[in-house]
C-alpha cells in the first residue's frame, strides 16, 4: 500500500526546508470500525503554519454514510455520533474535495498512519478520484523513534506508550477529548510539537 | 476539555461575550515551547502575542533573576504589546509549555470590550504607580515631594533685642503666624506663643521677645519628604516648621498649609488629641483615624511609613489618657513604663487593632499597686471608648501590670527556660516599645539582647515563627479558602515572625519588621538580598490589605484580613504569590537551620 505512494521529485528538494516553513495537515478519522467494509463518518483536521498550530483554519465536519444501515451501536457508543446527525451531514463525495484541497499545499500528519490512510485511499478509489501526492508523517513512528533514542541514552528508561491518549499523558501533555476527530486531530498535532522538539529534528526531511 | 471551552474558563476571557468567542477561536494559535527556552526576552523583540498558559509554568527573570512563576490559566506577554516596547522580562519556560496564543490585530479587537481591555489596563495602571505615585498627585498632594516646595514666601525675622509688641506687628503687617528670632541659637515665636506666654501669663507688650520664644527652634531640611516632616511635627507636637538649606532658613511651613492641601491630615487629629479635656471627647477617634490612614494611602506612602504616622497618634492618645489620669490622681509614687507589643509596639497599626499594651512600675510598694491598677484601667478604659477593641488573649495592662523586676523575671524565665506554648504566646512581647513613663528598660533591653546567646531559645521561638504557613498549594498555586486569602496568617505574621528571630539572633534591639530584617542583614545572619525581599513582600502584603480594609470600612463592613483572589489585578495575583513564595522558601531555611521538626 506504501509503495504505491508516489512523491513528485519537487517534494524531495523541499525536504531541506526548514520544519516550520511547511504546513502540517494534523487529520483524523471517526470511522464505523476499523475492518475495511466500516465508514467514515466524522473528519477533523487542522494546519501547522510557522511552527504553531492554527486553531482557526481548522476543518471539522461528519460524513453521512452510504449504508446507515450497517452502523452497529457500539461505534455510536465510542464517538458519540448519534445516526440522526448523520442524516444531516455532507456525503463524503463533498467533504473528501475539502479535505484534499487543504491537505494539498503541505504534509498530512498522523497518528498511526496506515489505518487512516487505508480509509482515505479506498474513499478516494469508490469515488474515482486519485490518491494525491502527499507527504505523512506519523507521530506513532516519531514516538518509535524517541523510544529508540532514549533506550540508547538510558537503557533501562521505560518505553513510551504508543497510543495518542496514553504517548500524551507520558510525556506531559493535557487530556484531550478523544474520540473526537477534530479533537483528536488537535492532540495529534500538539504531540508532533512537542515530539519534534525532543528528537531535535530541524528540516522536513528528517521528519519522514 | 476542547481549547475554547478551557479558554472561556480563564480570566479575562470569561468576561468576553459569545460573538468575542468566535474571534477568539478564529485567532486562536498552539505552540509548544521546550523546558529552558525563552518565550520573549529581555529588552528584545517586542511581543508579537498574548499568550495563555495551557500546560507547563514559566518564570520571568529580570537580569537572570527569577521574578515571577506563572501557570496554567495565566496570560504574559501583554505588557510588551500595550507599550510596544521590549519585554521587561525574560520569559523562560520553567517546564515544557504549551501556550494558546493570539496575534496583535486579534488582541485588538478584543480590547474593543471594556471589561476584557480592563483587566490588562488596570494591571498596567498599578504597575506605573509603584514609581509615579498616581494618587497622591490625583489629590493635590504628593507626600513624597520636598518639604521645601510648599514655601512660598521667604521668612520673617526680628532683632533679637525686639519687643513681643514688635513681633505682633510684623507678624500683622506680614499676615504671618509666626516670626524668627536671629541670631543663635534661632528663635521661632508664633501666635499661639504670644496667646499663651504673654497675654495669659499677664506679660506686657515690651517683653522681650527672647523671653518668650522657642529655642532652639525645631528645624528640617528643606529636602525632607512631606510626610517626613508631617511626622517630625506630629512627634514634635509643633505647629510652624522652619526648614534650612546650605545653612540659612529658606522659609516656614505650618500646618494650615498641610491641613488646608490635605483634608484629613494626622495634624488634625493631633490637634483633636491636644483638646481632649475628658474620655467623652475620645468618641470618634476611630472614624478620624481610617479616614488619616486612608488620606496617607492615597498619598502614595508605604505602609511602614503610614504605620510611624499611625503609631505616633496612639501613642499621643495614651500620653492624653495618662495626662488625664495623673490630673485627677495626682503624679505616681513611683516611676513607670507604659508598654505596648505587638504591631503597636512595631509601629506597624494602620487601622485599629486589638489593645497590646502592659504597664511596669519600679518598686512593688502596696501604694504603687493600687496607683497603677487603677491607672491600667483607666487607659485601657480610655482606650476602648477611642475605639480600640480589648485584646481578646488579655495582653492588656489591665492583667499586666507588674514592678521590673517580675518583669525582667518572666523574661529571663522565656529566655533561658522556655517551653513551646509559652512562647508561642509570648513572641509579641519581644516587640514591646514604652510610649509613656520616666523608667528605664535598660534591665529589660539586657535580657532581651542576650537571646543572641541562647540557642534552645532561639530553636523554640524559630519553631514558634512557623506556626502560620503561606497558602500554597501544589504546583505553587494560591489555596484560597471560601475565596479568600487571609494576609495576616499567610503573609504578614510569618515575616513577622521571622524577623523577630532573625533581629534576636542578631542581638538586636529593633522593633520594626523592617529594620529587624535590616539589622540581621547588617548583623550577616540573614542574606542581604533575603532581607530586601522579605522587605518588599512585607510592604506588598501590608498596603494590600490596608486597602482591601479601608474598602471593607467604606462599604460598612467589619475590616478583616481576608482578600478576594478575583479581586486582585493579574499583577497582584503574581506579586502575592511571589511573596508567598518567598516566605516559604525562608522559612524552610531557618526551619532546616534549627531543625524544628526535632525539638520536642
Amino acid at each position: 500500500m506504501f509503495a504505491a505512494l508516489r512523491w513528485p521529485k519537487a517534494s524531495w528538494r523541499s525536504r531541506g526546508l526548514a520544519w516550520w516553513e511547511a504546513t502540517y495537515w494534523a487529520l483524523d478519522l471517526e470511522t464505523s470500525g476499523l475492518s475495511s467494509s466500516d465508514q467514515i463518518l466524522s473528519v477533523g483536521l487542522l494546519p501547522i503554519q510557522g511552527g504553531a498550530i492554527a486553531y482557526g483554519a481548522h476543518y471539522y465536519s461528519l460524513v453521512r454514510p452510504r449504508r446507515p444501515e450497517a452502523l452497529s451501536a457500539e461505534g455510536v457508543r465510542a464517538h458519540h455520533i448519534l445516526p440522526a446527525e448523520l442524516e444531516e451531514a455532507p456525503p463524503l463525495e463533498e467533504v473528501l474535495p475539502e479535505v484534499f484541497r487543504r491537505v494539498a499545499q503541505g504534509v498530512l500528519l498522523l497518528h498511526f498512519a496506515q489505518v487512516d490512510l487505508a480509509f482515505l485511499k479506498r474513499a478516494c478509489r469508490e469515488l474515482g478520484q486519485p490518491w494525491p501526492a502527499v507527504g505523512v508523517v506519523d507521530t506513532a513512528v516519531l514516538v518509535a523513534r524517541l523510544n529508540r533514542h532514549r533506550a540508547r541514552l538510558e537503557p533501562h528508561a521505560q518505553p513510551l506508550p504508543s497510543g495518542l491518549r496514553a504517548a500524551r499523558e507520558a510525556l506531559g501533555l493535557p487530556p484531550h477529548l478523544e474520540h473526537h476527530a477534530l479533537w483528536d486531530a488537535l492532540a495529534t498535532a500538539e504531540l508532533f510539537l512537542l515530539l519534534r522538539e525532543r528528537l531535535g529534528l530541524r528540516t522536513l526531511g528528517q521528519l519522514f | 476539555m476542547n481549547p475554547i471551552e478551557f479558554v472561556r474558563q480563564q480570566a479575562p476571557f470569561h468576561l468576553l461575550p459569545e460573538e468575542a468567542m468566535q474571534k477568539v477561536a478564529r485567532g486562536l494559535e498552539i505552540a509548544f515551547y521546550p523546558e529552558g527556552s525563552k518565550v520573549l526576552e529581555q529588552g528584545g523583540a517586542r511581543s508579537q502575542h498574548l499568550y495563555l498558559i495551557r500546560k507547563g509554568t514559566v518564570r520571568l527573570e529580570r537580569e537572570g533573576q527569577p521574578v515571577l512563576h506563572l501557570e496554567e490559566g495565566e496570560v504574559f506577554g501583554y505588557p510588551s504589546l500595550l507599550s510596544q516596547e521590549a519585554p521587561a522580562f525574560d520569559v523562560v519556560a520553567d517546564e515544557d509549555l504549551l501556550v494558546y496564543r493570539w496575534g496583535e490585530r486579534v488582541f485588538q479587537q478584543l480590547m474593543v470590550y471594556p471589561e476584557f481591555a480592563a483587566f490588562f489596563t488596570r494591571g498596567l495602571a498599578e504597575r506605573l504607580r509603584f514609581s509615579s505615585r498616581l494618587e497622591g498627585a490625583l489629590l493635590g498632594l504628593d507626600l513624597s515631594l520636598p518639604v521645601g516646595e510648599l514655601v512660598s514666601r521667604p521668612p520673617v525675622f526680628v532683632p533679637r533685642d525686639a519687643t513681643v509688641e514688635e513681633a505682633a506687628r510684623l507678624m500683622r503687617d506680614q499676615q504671618v503666624s509666626s516670626v524668627l528670632v536671629e541670631g543663635e541659637p534661632l528663635g521661632i515665636l508664633t501666635d499661639r506663643d504670644l496667646r499663651n506666654r504673654v497675654l495669659a501669663e499677664g506679660r506686657g507688650p515690651k517683653t522681650p521677645v527672647l523671653q518668650v520664644m522657642s529655642a532652639p527652634a525645631k528645624t528640617q531640611p528643606a529636602s525632607t519628604p512631606l510626610f517626613e516632616a508631617l511626622n517630625f511635627m506630629v512627634q514634635q507636637g509643633i505647629h510652624h516648621l522652619p526648614l534650612e538649606q546650605d545653612g540659612r532658613i529658606v522659609g516656614v511651613v505650618t500646618d494650615t498649609v498641610f491641613m488646608r492641601k490635605q483634608a484629613r491630615s494626622p495634624l488634625h487629629l493631633l490637634r483633636r488629641l491636644e483638646r481632649t479635656k475628658d474620655l467623652a471627647d475620645l468618641r470618634g477617634y476611630s472614624r478620624e483615624l481610617s479616614g488619616v490612614t486612608e488620606g496617607l494611602l492615597a498619598g502614595g506612602l508605604a505602609p511602614s511609613e503610614i504605620g510611624r504616622s499611625v503609631s505616633t497618634l496612639n501613642d499621643q492618645l495614651v500620653r492624653v489618657l495618662i495626662g488625664l489620669f495623673e490630673a485627677h490622681n495626682g503624679p505616681p509614687p513611683c516611676a513607670y513604663a507604659w508598654l505596648v507589643f505587638g504591631s503597636e509596639g512595631r509601629m506597624e497599626q494602620t487601622l485599629l487593632t486589638d489593645q497590646d499594651n502592659a504597664l511596669v512600675f519600679e518598686e512593688k510598694t502596696p501604694e504603687a499597686e493600687a496607683y497603677f491598677s487603677q491607672m491600667a484601667g483607666f487607659v485601657v478604659d480610655g482606650l476602648i471608648r477611642a475605639g480600640f477593641p480589648p485584646c481578646p488573649g488579655g495582653y492588656m495592662a489591665t492583667r499586666w501590670c507588674r514592678p521590673l523586676a517580675e518583669w525582667v523575671q518572666l523574661f529571663r524565665g522565656w529566655v533561658e527556660s522556655p517551653t513551646p506554648q509559652e512562647l508561642l504566646e509570648a513572641q509579641i512581647f519581644f516587640d514591646y516599645r514604652k510610649v509613656c513613663g520616666a523608667l528605664s528598660l535598660e534591665p529589660l533591653d539586657a535580657v532581651v539582647a542576650h537571646t543572641a546567646q541562647q540557642g534552645i531559645f532561639l530553636a523554640h521561638l524559630a519553631r514558634a515563627s512557623l506556626q502560620f504557613r503561606p497558602p500554597l498549594g501544589f504546583f505553587r498555586r494560591i489555596r484560597a479558602e471560601d475565596g479568600g486569602v487571609d494576609l495576616k496568617r499567610g503573609g504578614i505574621a510569618p515575616i513577622v515572625a521571622l524577623a523577630r528571630v532573625y533581629a534576636l539572633e542578631a542581638g538586636s534591639l529593633a522593633k520594626a519588621t523592617v529594620e529587624r530584617l535590616r539589622a540581621a542583614a547588617r548583623a550577616g545572619r540573614l542574606s542581604r538580598e533575603g532581607a530586601e525581599t522579605l522587605e518588599e513582600a512585607f510592604g506588598f502584603l501590608m498596603r494590600l490589605r490596608l486597602r482591601e480594609q479601608l474598602a471593607q470600612l467604606k462599604r460598612g463592613e467589619q475590616p478583616s484580613n481576608k482578600v478576594a483572589l478575583e479581586g486582585l489585578s493579574p499583577l497582584e495575583r503574581r506579586h502575592l504569590k511571589e511573596a508567598f513564595l518567598h516566605i516559604r522558601q525562608m522559612q524552610e531555611s531557618l526551619s532546616a537551620r534549627y531543625q524544628t521538626d526535632q525539638l520536642g
